[in-house]
Formats: C-alpha cells, structure tokens, sequence
C-alpha cells in the first residue's frame, strides 16, 4: 500500500551510500538490476552494485537508457514449469514446482513499474490468483529510479503516467546534486532502508513538468473504430513478427503444453505467445480465427485500450505504460503513437 | 481447490466407447480431491482433460451432474492431445481441470418449451441440458431436438435417441447431409430440417451448438424467418483456449472471454460483440 | 574418466542395418555403445533428427547409408552426402566438436566394414569426453562476457537520393495510372521520420514513396502473401521496389514457386547500401558485391562504385575459436534470444504455412523458451535457408535481442557456395539441396 505523497518519509543519499546499500542488498538476497549482457542491456541478477549500468553504453542499438525487455520478465518468465509429470504404467504423479524467490528488482522506470501493476490487475487481482506470479510478485521488493528525461519513443505521460511517478513502487530514487533523493512508498519498500544510516529530509522531488503529447482516445471511443479500414492498410507493413508483445511490460498472451524431459518424465510449461502469431487462434479441425494480419493488428491495439481494461477493471485507465519498446523494436515501422493519433482525428 | 490453479485433477478413465467415426466418449471418475470440484457441475460447463506428455485440451462436459458422478467427455480425434486421448483405454489416468465457464441458465428456461439443435459433436454439450430436461421434465415445456451430423457414422448418442424420443413431450429430430442405405430419416442441412419443424417463438429459448457455420446460419434463421428474439436464442461457442480461467488472454471474442464470459451467450450478446465468431 | 558414450546410428534398411546385421550373424564384435535406429534411407535423415538426438544427450550421431550408385531409392543417399555435410559444418560452427558427427556408408554384405567404422567412431567420440551440447535446464552459466570484435566503421557512400526518388515515383505513378499493377511496394518516412515499407494502391499515394539510406526492408517479403493470398482471388499484378539483395530473394521465391514472374513488375534500384543505427554502412553492405539487381523490369540508378572490402572481422573471429568457446560464444547469443520469431518473419524465405518449430506437435524441439530449444531452433532455421538465403541481414536487423544470426546463414552461404559454386538467387534456381521431384520443376 502506498501512503500519500506528504507522508512518505525521504532520505538524501550520496552515490556510494546508494552502492554500499545495493552490496549489501546483493549479499541478502537477489539483486537484479540492470545490466549488459553481450552488448544489451536487460534486467539480470547482479552480485556487486558496479555491475549494473547506470546508462545504456550499446554501441549498435537504440536502446540506450533501459533494458530492452521489460521486467515483466521477472515476475512472468518467457517459460514457467507449471509442474512435473512422472508417468509409469501404473499410476501418473504430479509434482508442483513453485518459484523460491526473495529479490529486490532496481532501476525501474515508472513506466515499468506500472507495467507491474497492470499485470497484477490480470494475475493478483482477479480470480484465480496465478500462484507463480504471485509468489515471485509478493517476495520482490521494487526500488525506482526516476527518469530525467523522456527518451525518443517514450509517451508515458501521454496514457496518465509520469517520468517521476512514484505511485507503483517501494522505494523510489530521485537523481539530485551529487546523489539521490530516496523515497519510501510503502511498507515493504520502508523496510529495506538502512534505519538510522541515512540523512532525513523533508525535502521532496522535483516535479516533472512533462504533459501528454500524443491523444489517447478513451475507452469508450474504441468500438466506433472497430470496422474502420485503417486497420487493414496500416497491417499491411506488419511482419507478424510479435517482437512487439514481447518487449512489452503488460502483453501477458501465453500458452501451454506438456514437454518430455525423459522417458516417463515431462514437465508442463507455459510459455509467452503472442495474438500477432498467424496460427494464434488456429484449432485443431484447422479453422483460423484471425486470419488478416488486419484483424490481429486490430486484436493488439484493442486488447491494450479496451479489451484489457474491460476484462480487468482498469477503469479509465489503459493497459498501455506509453514506454514506447515497441516503436523501438518494430522492424516495420508500425507505430502506436501513429495509431492513436490517427483515431483521435474527426472520421 | 488447489493452490495452483493450473494443477488438475487425476481422473480414471472407467469407460471409453466409440461415439462415432474418430469420436469416442470417455467417462471420467475423479481421484483425487476431483470429486468436490465436480460434486455439482451446470449443463454448458467444460473442463479441460490432460493427456500427460501431449498437453490438455477443453472439451464440454458431456452428461448432466445428476447422471454423475463420472464426468462424460466426447472427443474428436483431430490433434495431438485428441490422438493422444484416443490411445487411452479403460483405466488409465488422465488429468481434468475444471469446471470452467458459465452455463446454461436452466432456472430461467423452467416452464418454457426447449428446442436444442446440435451439429456433429456439437452436441456433446448438449446432452447435459437433454439429461437434466427429462430428469426434471416437470419443470420444463415440450423438447424438440433437432440433431444432425455430416453422415449418419457422424451422429453422437444414437444408443440414447430411444431414450430421447420416447420422453415425454419430446420430439426427437434426426437429419444428415449425405445418408447411407440404411437411413431412413430426413436428408438435408439442419436449417432445412428447422424450416420443417417450424417451431413457434411462443414462450420458447433455443439452444444451438455446432460448427461456428452451423450456429450462424441456424439462429439466422430463427432470428430472421421465424420471429425468434436474439436473447432467447442461446449458444455455446468454442475458442483455443490454454488455461479456461480467463489469465492467457487467447480466447476473447472482443471484450468478452471465452472460458470465463461463456461458453454459453445468447445471441443478443453475441450480437453485441465487435468480433465475430465466425 | 570412465564414461561410455552413448552413440545413436541412423541405419538404412536395405543397406547398413542390414549390414550391421550382417556383422552380428559373423559374430563380428561392434560396440554396445551404438543405438540403431532404423530409417528406410539415409536421405530421410534430417537435421531435425540430428540435432533432436544432440539435444537428447547422444554423444555422437552416426549416420550411415548405402555407397553412392547403391541406393535402393536411386538418389536417396545422393540426398545425405548433400544436405549432412552442410548440417556438419553448421553444427562444427556452432561448437559442436565434427568428430562427433559422421556420415559413411556401409552396404548389406560389409559386416566388418560396419564394425570397423562403428568402432573407429566410438573410440574417437570417446576420446573427446562426454558431450557439452546439451545443456541441462538452469545449467548454464555464462563463464565471461562473449563479445563479437566490432567490424570496421565504414562511412556512408554519397547517394542519389533525390534522383532515385523521383525516378521511383515517377515509374510508381505511371504503372499505377495505367492500371498495369494494383499496388506498389515501396519505401517511406514515417511519421517520426523512420524509414519504413509502404503500399501505395494510388497516383497520390505514390508520392510518399522514397529513396535513402534507410531503405533497409526487404520489401521481397511482402510478395508470397501479397500474391497468394489463401483462399481469395489473388490481386492485379503488384510492383515492388527492390535492392539488389531483394532482387535475388525474388528469384529466390520465383524458384520455390511462391508466385509467377508475370504478377510481380520488378522496380530494380541501384543500390551504395543502407545505414545502420549509428549511421555507417551496413555490415552487409560492406561485402556485397552486386550492387545492381539481378532481376528487374525497369532499373532506376547508375551502376555505383566499387565495393569497399571488409566485414569479415566476426566471421573470422569465430572460425579462429576453438570449439568449445565457440559453443559458448553461441550458448550466449542464444541465450538472450527470446523466441519471438521477428527474425523469421522479417525473411522473404520463410514462409511455411506453419514452421516447423512452431506446430503444436512439435517432436523436433518443444516449445519452451529454453536454451536448448532456442539453439535447436536458429540452427535449424539456418539450415533450412541454406542455399536459398541472400544475405539480405534483415534476420538480425529485426531481432530486439541484437543477436548476430546472419553469421549462421553467411557460414552456410560459404559452404553451399564452396561445395556447390551457388549463389542464392543470382538466377531463378532453388537451393542445391533441395530435393526437387522430377517433372514438378522447370529450369526458368
């Protein structure tokens, strides 16, 4: 729970108190953070605080300044083991698998953070609980970081976030002068602060003054635009490709099946999937439900502005972070802001 | 319930016959902790059956809970988890999860007339709503099944069309696209088969399940040629669908989902859908 | 150590498992560390099969059929000495040890020559250790930062852009106004002045069609669905603009039959190359060596300058690796990879109806975002475009993970090239190892 703006206690912390704090953190439990990974950079476990990358530094890539995919990953991982199988010619056992977690996640973006929040509307909130989410989402404490900036792509402020939203932390970090402004959301968030180490303030974060540059068509507005052609002419330069759903913090498609793992032993996953996917809807008579590129382009804009936020009772909000990953990684050029803008002109 | 949702029950299977070509009916008693779950299950109601090693697929309950306590699935063989299931035989183990989905509301329906029109193994999950009728024939009007299949070695239940017929106040209806030598009923489409039977809207709701193409041109012609309101014409549609509790996200029909939303519409909903499920 | 290899045999029927037969009624000794499997020839013997058992834990593969001019199917083991020797020198560069992988062959009478060849590989897999390929779930650790050196920055060449923009429009308004093509395939700039395919079906929209350093799509990609659309009338004739790297993936889909020469007006463009994300030359462009389309109906361009040698720093780096840093080099790329298939879907090539690695019965590789499965999968995909990819790099462009899968297909491109003096699509020919039925295919 997250107390209110005024109640929030704050800390003034220099840069290595911040890296004294996150070794110790990396020595309790698991640390993720930041990091490069052969040239990218992404959420992975790091053992000392001077291995996370404070900047994105990839020579090649647009993705400078945050992990290319989103920390969903972290709570809804591209595979789960869902439980085991061990078959024998007289009796089927099955054995659960549950995650053992305790971690603390740094460096997230307010965009990302709200990435979380969204799913927990899907995975937490409405029954039944998802028990592997659950558990690793409970055990995981998550530290911001505010951004200074808005990248290119990025239009959080555009879908009712902020660059400095705290609101879906536990701990969220201000770069200041010389060090951070560090901030106690809630509880779990409060009890991670080194007690008595750090400087009270009372001072608070500087505003961001950013405002909204992309219309958003609320919700209601979406089934006018079900029928429109737009749909079919922008999918046409669409590969199909499904990059998008994947870097994306609140696309949670996924699918499953039983694998073997050994002759009488198979496992059951479940594994991220995507609606873009041509043989997403197919079954097994061979009928295919979405057929037109057109009709599963349309299924993704619509499932993030209305279907989710109808099926998981978002309210006003949309199930979009405005992160902007998928702009960045479309090889096609297909362009969310682009669609909304479209929408948003008079027919 | 389990802690794990995606968990399912171990069933045994204590019967498996043919239905009819490539589809067979499996009956399900439940092992272990299943048989709370599946204490009470509504006609309309599916669940998905695992064949450990291939995966799971959600099929409809095919029997009424009073006719329990075994759970009746009818599977097609058509994939992998369907050929896996049909190489099961009497007492081997398979998992079930469920029930799942909403159901028929059959307290609405008491004292009004029925008609159920199934197609092919379309009407597996209407046998449940057949079942519960004539075990409660009081509270219900006149029955009228309509039932059809491709060829008559595709009809379902032809060992309970006896029992269906002979109800009382039941009619029982019976058509297919091409007959063999033996058939002797009528030949034709099951819309043609409706325009003979012609029922009256009066104080009637439908009930329809068959290929997407069947459902569409059947309450077509309730809706359209013989006066029947959308919301009186009830369906059950199928969707892929890999977890049925309404988290994977694949089996929206717009807004709505599938497993948790349906199987069972009526087509006023359905109307109302910004996707088709054709 | 004591370890017995475990070694899986891919036997043919009329041949070598008849002639392992042979060995075990003359009491010939063989080693019990080989597995037979029976298969009705050796050109059954598919990658997938192969690399399943590496994926299973088999320490070594032997593959062995009947001698050429023997085969029971005529050609059958024509179609082995193609296609393995290619998979070996994919899954050697991939840091898979060759000894572990073999292909002889062995006929029904040549009992000694079994156990001999059986023994030999034994001893030699034996020698090499138990197997590093397949990695156990969760067992696989980085050991350091895998990085590929850096290839030379090379500056954009100057381009005439405008010139070829106006040419492109020009030629688009005028096939469009006269009805020749219903649609035209070309490029534009987007709203945020990213460079990106466009379909112009109008004289007006023809207008937004462009020529820069951008123009990096494969618009070729767009044609199979364009052209062939399933069950629906298929569309007037479609023009579309093409690099020389696109022209060869059109002789490429026109020799896989995905469309006929006369539905498609080719708009050939000369090309310097196309910009990176930080502005220099592409890799591919650094060694292409057509810079004018193969195919085309109307060229727009002058014939450029000459290439600028390079890019082979990564190439070169890894073939210098040992084996077993190459397999991690690998394990580390596939790592990240995430399973979303842009690379796949970006390629004009692939376009099975349903992959491979992607069906719901998949027995060749589950579904699991796994490390084992993720290899499996570009290896596979690499070899399945062996002799048929051009190098267009779109593959690894469009990955979100920068994982550099060109390498695989510029490694099989070298193989099919050095044993079979092909180029992708330089005329309308499918790829050499591609089994092609008699009577369904001809030369064009």
């Amino acid at each position: 729970m997250s107390k209110s703006n005024s109640a929030r206690k704050r800390w003034l912390i220099s840069q290595a108190e911040l890296e004294t704090w996150l070794d110790g953190l990396a020595q309790a439990r698991t640390l993720i953070a930041p990091r490069q990974v052969s040239g990218i950079m992404l959420y992975r476990p790091v053992a000392r605080s001077d291995e996370i990358a404070w900047h994105g530094q990839t020579p090649k890539s647009a993705h400078a300044g945050r992990p290319v995919l989103s920390v969903k990953e972290i709570f809804f991982p591209p595979t789960e083991r869902l439980f085991t199988i061990q078959k024998t010619r007289q009796e089927i056992r099955l054995e659960e698998t549950f995650p053992d977690w305790e971690t603390v996640v740094f460096g997230i973006r307010p965009c990302d953070a709200r990435g979380v929040k969204l799913l927990d509307a899907l995975f937490l909130d409405t029954n039944p609980v998802d028990s592997f989410y659950a558990r690793r989402r409970w055990n995981t404490t998550l530290i911001g970081l505010a951004c200074k900036e808005l990248g290119p792509t990025c239009f959080c402020t555009s879908v009712g976030g902020a660059p400095d939203n705290a609101h879906d932390m536990d701990i969220m970090l201000y770069e200041t002068d010389g060090g951070y402004l560090a901030e106690a959301v809630t509880e779990k968030g409060r009890y991670l602060i080194p007690g008595g180490k750090w400087k009270e303030t009372t001072a608070s974060p500087q505003q961001s003054t950013y405002s909204g540059q992309f219309p958003v068509p609320e919700k209601g507005k979406w089934p006018e635009h079900f029928n429109d052609e737009y749909w079919l002419k922008i999918s046409e330069r669409c590969l199909s490709c499904r990059a998008c759903a994947y870097v994306c913090p609140t696309c949670r498609c996924f699918a499953v099946r039983d694998e073997m793992l050994a002759p009488g032993q198979f496992e059951r996953i479940r594994c991220w999937d995507a609606c873009a996917g041509e043989n997403y809807r197919r079954v097994a008579g061979g009928h295919k439900p979405r057929a037109e590129k057109g009709e599963r382009l349309r299924n993704r804009f619509f499932c993030k502005f209305y279907y989710y936020p109808e099926q998981y009772g978002l309210g006003a909000a949309s199930a979009c972070t405005g992160c902007g990953r998928c702009i960045e990684v479309c090889p096609a050029g297909v362009d969310i802001t682009e669609v909304l803008m479209a929408l948003e002109k008079p027919a | 319930m389990n802690e794990n949702p995606m968990l399912p029950y171990l069933g045994k299977l204590v019967e498996v016959r043919d239905l009819a070509a490539d589809i067979k009916l499996f009956r399900v008693e439940m092992l272990n902790g299943g048989g709370e779950a599946f204490r009470t299950f509504q006609p309309g109601q599916f669940a998905f059956v695992s064949a450990f090693g291939l995966g799971e697929a959600p099929f409809g309950i095919a029997n009424a809970s009073g006719r329990g306590p075994a759970v009746d699935f009818a599977v097609a063989r058509l994939g992998s988890v369907t050929t896996g299931l049909h190489e099961l035989g009497e007492g081997d183990i398979v998992g079930v999860r469920g029930p799942l989905g909403n159901w028929f509301p059959m307290k609405k329906f008491k004292g009004k007339n029925l008609i159920v029109l199934g197609g092919g193994i379309g009407g597996a999950p209407l046998r449940p709503v057949i079942q519960h009728v004539l075990d409660h024939r009081s509270d219900y009007g006149r029955l009228t099944i309509l039932w059809a299949a491709r060829h008559p070695s595709l009809l379902v239940f032809t060992d309970e069309y006896d029992e269906w017929r002979t109800g009382p106040d039941t009619d029982l209806h019976l058509t297919v696209d091409s007959p063999d030598e033996k058939w002797d009923h009528n030949v034709g489409l099951i819309t043609q088969l409706l325009e003979k039977v012609s029922p009256s809207p009066e104080n009637t709701v439908t009930i329809t399940c068959g290929p997407p193409i069947m459902i569409h041109f059947v309450t077509k012609m309730l809706q359209e040629k013989m006066g029947f309101a959308p919301k009186n014409n009830y369906v059950t549609l199928e969707a892929r669908m890999h977890c049925g509790m309404g988290k994977c996200g694949r089996c929206n029909l717009g807004e709505k989902l599938v497993c948790v939303d349906g199987p069972v519409f009526d087509m006023e909903e359905v109307g109302g859908l910004l996707e088709t499920f054709l | 150590m004591n370890y017995e290899p475990r070694i899986i045999a891919f036997l043919c029927t009329w041949c070598s498992y008849t002639g392992a037969d042979t060995a075990g009624i003359a009491r010939i000794k063989s080693p019990a560390n080989i597995r037979a499997i029976r298969v009705p020839c050796s050109g059954r013997v598919s990658p997938e099969l192969v690399m399943r058992a590496f994926d299973q834990g088999a320490d070594g593969v032997l593959v062995l059929g009947c001698h050429i001019g023997e085969c029971h199917y005529d050609t059958g083991n024509h179609r082995a000495a193609k296609r393995l020797p290619i998979l070996h020198a994919l899954m050697q560069f991939a840091g898979l040890e060759p000894e572990r992988f073999h292909l002889d062959w062995v006929s029904a009478s040549e009992g000694e020559r079994f156990s001999r060849i059986a023994t030999e590989f034994t001893e030699a897999v034996r020698a090499l250790g138990p197997v590093a390929w397949r990695i156990a779930p969760g067992g696989w650790q980085a050991a350091a930062e895998s990085l590929l050196p850096p290839e030379k920055e090379v500056p954009m060449p100057a381009l005439d852009c405008a010139g070829k923009t106006d040419a492109i429009r020009a030629k688009a308004k005028e096939l469009l106004t006269s009805r020749e093509v219903g649609c035209v395939i070309g490029y534009e700039v987007g709203p945020r002045g990213r460079t990106r395919p466009a379909f112009a079906y109008s004289a007006e929209e023809a207008d937004r069609l462009v020529w820069n350093p951008d123009v990096s799509n494969n618009l070729a990609s767009y044609l199979p669905v364009k052209l062939k659309p399933k069950g629906k009338e298929p569309p007037k004739k479609v023009a579309v603009v093409v690099k020389s790297c696109d022209s060869r993936a059109v002789n490429v889909l026109l020799a896989e039959n995905q469309f006929t020469r006369d539905q498609v007006h080719v708009i050939g463009v000369t090309c310097e190359g196309v910009r990176d994300g930080s502005g220099s030359l592409q890799v591919r462009c650094q060694t292409c060596s057509e810079r004018i389309p193969v195919v085309y109906d109307t060229l727009i361009g002058e014939p450029p300058a000459a290439v600028q040698a390079g890019a082979v720093a990564r190439a070169d780096w890894l073939e210098k690796l040992p084996p077993r840093e190459r397999m991690e080099f690998w394990l580390s790329q596939f790592d990240r990879c995430i399973r979303c298939y842009a690379c796949r879907q970006a390629c004009p090539m692939c376009n099975c109806p349903i992959c491979l690695y992607e069906r719901d019965d998949s027995i060749w590789v589950g579904m699991g975002i796994g490390l084992n499965e993720k290899r499996t999968f570009h290896l596979g995909r690499a070899y399945h475009l062996a002799g048929r990819c051009v190098g267009c790099n779109e593959c690894e462009r469009a990955c979100p993970m920068d994982i550099p899968i060109s390498l695989l297909n510029q490694k099989l491109a070298g193989e099919i090239e050095k044993t079979f003096g092909h180029r992708a699509g330089l005329i309308i020919a499918p790829s050499p190892i591609v089994t092609v039925l008699s009577g369904e295919y001809k030369e064009g």
